[in-house]
């Protein structure tokens, strides 16, 4: 039993129009029917562009946000189910970190009741609530001295530790982190990346890490889902989702990154995508990604919807444009939302639309 | 209600919350650097110890008539004795406007203290429920803001009588809608925000969030309405007073009144219009500056 079932989530928030009478014109479908599982212990990357649901998927999972239909199954439970009170008690299981470390801090609330808060609701008539501040930011690496402190005394670095250890304060089995580390500099993001990965080896964590950086994904992740308005479109291990993507969109996706090899450098070629994305108002039929896929056949792609189906693996997957094909790397597992996975990572179609730099 | 309190609701305007440390502090070093915060709090600091030690401060009775140097339409002007001379009645017009501090300064602070009050309540209410009681609260505030201030100053003033009372309560119901509006609205960016979201994913009570997260963070906006809030109720009030709708005992020294009499002898006695004038400009000029200041020190936008 996984510690994590998401099964078939939709999150659909209405668009209302009418000032007195209020009607619902349409449904902006955030999150489209995704179902995902997470090990104990196992770290989850989600990533997509801005404004492909993957916040809203963080949140739903959490109760945050209403559920539309779907079930989020939770250490045996469907939170889904519980009653407002029964959900409240076991939110000390779950925790969220958020991406503004700023925002997501209380500015006239000191890092002692910011963190005694959470220990004083759960348990209340709890003693030891300085001495376990103190333990909770040593554990983030961050001096007691710390607790008299408002968050706009901190560096943007300290105040992510101080929220690592807001979520850390009621012992959870899983973290959610929404963009941890977007909103830092460069040179703080591996070192607030690092600290997850360390605590989740101390604490036995589980985490599901919501990004759109594929580096800070590939980093720290386990397994990886990527997100396309609304859906999951592929799933795999992190290792061969980045060794050799199967979805066109992964493809595109991971085209942009850039090698740090100049020969490499010069002869990749770029996966263009055209357009923008499309509305979670007016999801396109059929596949969802056809409008701006480059890999886009006749038939299938606009009419028919593809399933998350287990591609049959082992294939040496071929990068589009590689001179030896023979050298491909071969996948192992995975699942791919795509017709035409097999062809397209075969090199049998190759992509109609890419920029040679 | 006594001068002391009202001191004290005037102190505690100036020190929003001491106990809320590093914010509030920041916000009093940006105040303190702030040439026009210093000239509204030093108004505004004369204006109340003028009021406070008005029977210490004031050479005559202000009550007490002296007729003798009186002839229709014509009184003495500024003398030794009198530095701004007699009103029509044979009054020193320096003790009246010296007296007069204290109603400006009493019909301000109650006034906004009420209007405050009940605008928060409701706004609260309409903040933390939303949905119907939301509508229904603010559809309400919005008809009475439909209905042009001084008006319904008139009508509620009216309407209760001539006292001084009763224009407190009028210029208080005025500002109710103003109060609740603002902290509704404020209430609803605050609810929106991601330290909302993550107190709750916390599991911590609605109720908690409610009134330990999202009430005090909403507030820095109206401790500043509430400011420029006693300057316009002061206004109003002596509006209301010159109207003729405060009190009927002639002896109270209120500015507004003090205004509406010299009318009468505006060609003759300018000086007598001016008096008056110019304490309640002060008054509300001090409020104002003060307010404005505070605005831009509370301003997160402008933190740092």
């Amino acid at each position: 039993m996984s510690l994590l079932e998401v099964q078939d989530l939709h999150v659909h928030f209405p668009v209302k129009r009418g000032i007195v009478l209020e009607r619902t014109v349409g449904h902006v479908r955030a999150v489209d029917g995704v179902s995902l599982s997470v090990e104990q212990g196992r770290t989850l990357g989600v990533v997509g562009e801005s404004g492909c649901g993957k916040s809203t998927l963080g949140r739903a999972v959490l109760q945050l946000e209403p559920i539309t239909s779907g079930r989020v199954v939770f250490e045996g439970r469907d939170l889904s189910v519980l009653s407002a009170d029964e959900l409240r008690r076991a939110r000390r299981r779950m925790q969220m970190v958020f991406q503004d470390p700023l925002a997501s801090l209380d500015p006239r609330q000191s890092v002692a009741s910011a963190l005694a808060e959470p220990v004083r609701t759960h348990e209340p008539g709890a003693r030891d609530l300085d001495a376990r501040s103190r333990r909770l930011l040593d554990l983030v690496g961050m001096p007691a001295t710390a607790l008299n402190r408002y968050p706009h005394e901190f560096s943007g670095g300290q105040r992510q530790r101080i929220g690592i250890a807001r979520a850390l304060a009621l012992d959870p089995q899983l973290v959610i982190a929404d963009e941890p580390v977007s909103a830092l500099d460069v040179s703080i993001q591996a070192q607030v990346l690092n600290l997850l990965a360390e605590l989740q080896e101390r604490l036995g964590l589980t985490y599901v890490v919501i990004a759109h950086d594929l580096a800070v994904v590939r980093h720290i992740s386990d397994d990886v889902a990527v997100m396309y308005l609304g859906a999951v479109v592929e799933t795999a291990s992190s290792e061969d989702l980045y060794a050799a993507p199967l979805h066109p969109y992964t493809r595109s996706l991971l085209s942009a990154v850039p090698v740090p090899d100049p020969d490499v450098e010069d002869r990749r070629e770029r996966i263009l995508l055209r357009g923008d994305l499309p509305s979670p108002a007016a999801v396109p039929p059929g596949c969802r990604f056809h409008t701006r896929c480059p890999w886009r056949q006749p038939t299938r792609c606009h009419d028919e919807v593809p399933e998350l189906r287990t591609v049959d693996l082992p294939v040496p997957v071929v990068p589009s444009g590689a001179a030896d094909p023979a050298a491909a790397p071969v996948r192992s597992q995975g699942r791919v939302a795509c017709h035409w996975a097999e062809q397209v990572a075969s090199g049998a179609l190759t992509p109609t639309s890419t920029l040679q730099t | 209600m006594s001068l002391s309190q009202v001191e004290a609701a005037d102190t505690a305007l100036e020190h929003p919350e001491e106990a809320s440390a590093g914010l509030t502090r920041d916000a009093f070093r940006r105040l303190r650097r702030n040439p026009l915060a210093i000239v509204g709090a030093s108004l505004i600091t004369v204006f109340v110890l003028v009021a406070l030690f008005a029977p210490l401060l004031a050479p005559y009775d202000p009550v007490a008539s002296d007729l003798t140097d009186i002839r229709p339409g014509q009184f003495p002007g500024p003398s030794r004795e009198h530095l701004l001379g007699l009103d029509e009645q044979g009054r020193d017009e320096l003790s009246r406007l010296i007296y007069g501090a204290r109603y400006s300064l009493l019909i301000g602070v109650v006034s906004t203290a009420m209007g405050a009050t009940v605008g928060l309540l409701l706004g609260l209410l309409a903040g933390a429920f939303g949905g119907w009681v939301d509508s229904l609260v603010m559809r309400a505030m919005d008809v009475m803001l439909a209905v042009p201030g001084l008006l319904l100053a008139i009508g509620v003033a009216a309407l209760l009588g001539r006292s001084i009372t009763s224009i407190m309560i009028a210029v208080a119901v005025v500002n109710v809608p103003v109060f609740a509006r603002l902290l509704r609205s404020s209430m609803l960016v605050q609810g929106r925000s991601d330290y909302v979201l993550s107190t709750r994913s916390l599991g911590v009570k609605r109720r908690k969030i409610v009134l330990g997260h999202v009430l005090p963070n909403s507030l820095a906006p109206v401790i500043v309405q509430a400011t420029l809030v006693l300057a316009t109720a002061i206004v109003e009030a002596a509006g209301l007073a010159y109207l003729g709708l405060g009190s009927e005992d002639p002896r109270i020294p209120e500015w507004g009144r003090m205004l509406a009499v010299t009318n009468a002898y505006l060609s003759s006695e300018p000086l007598l219009a001016l008096w008056p004038g110019l304490a309640i400009v002060l008054s509300v000029l001090g409020f104002y500056l003060l307010g404005e200041a505070l605005r831009e020190a509370l301003d997160p936008k402008l933190r740092r």
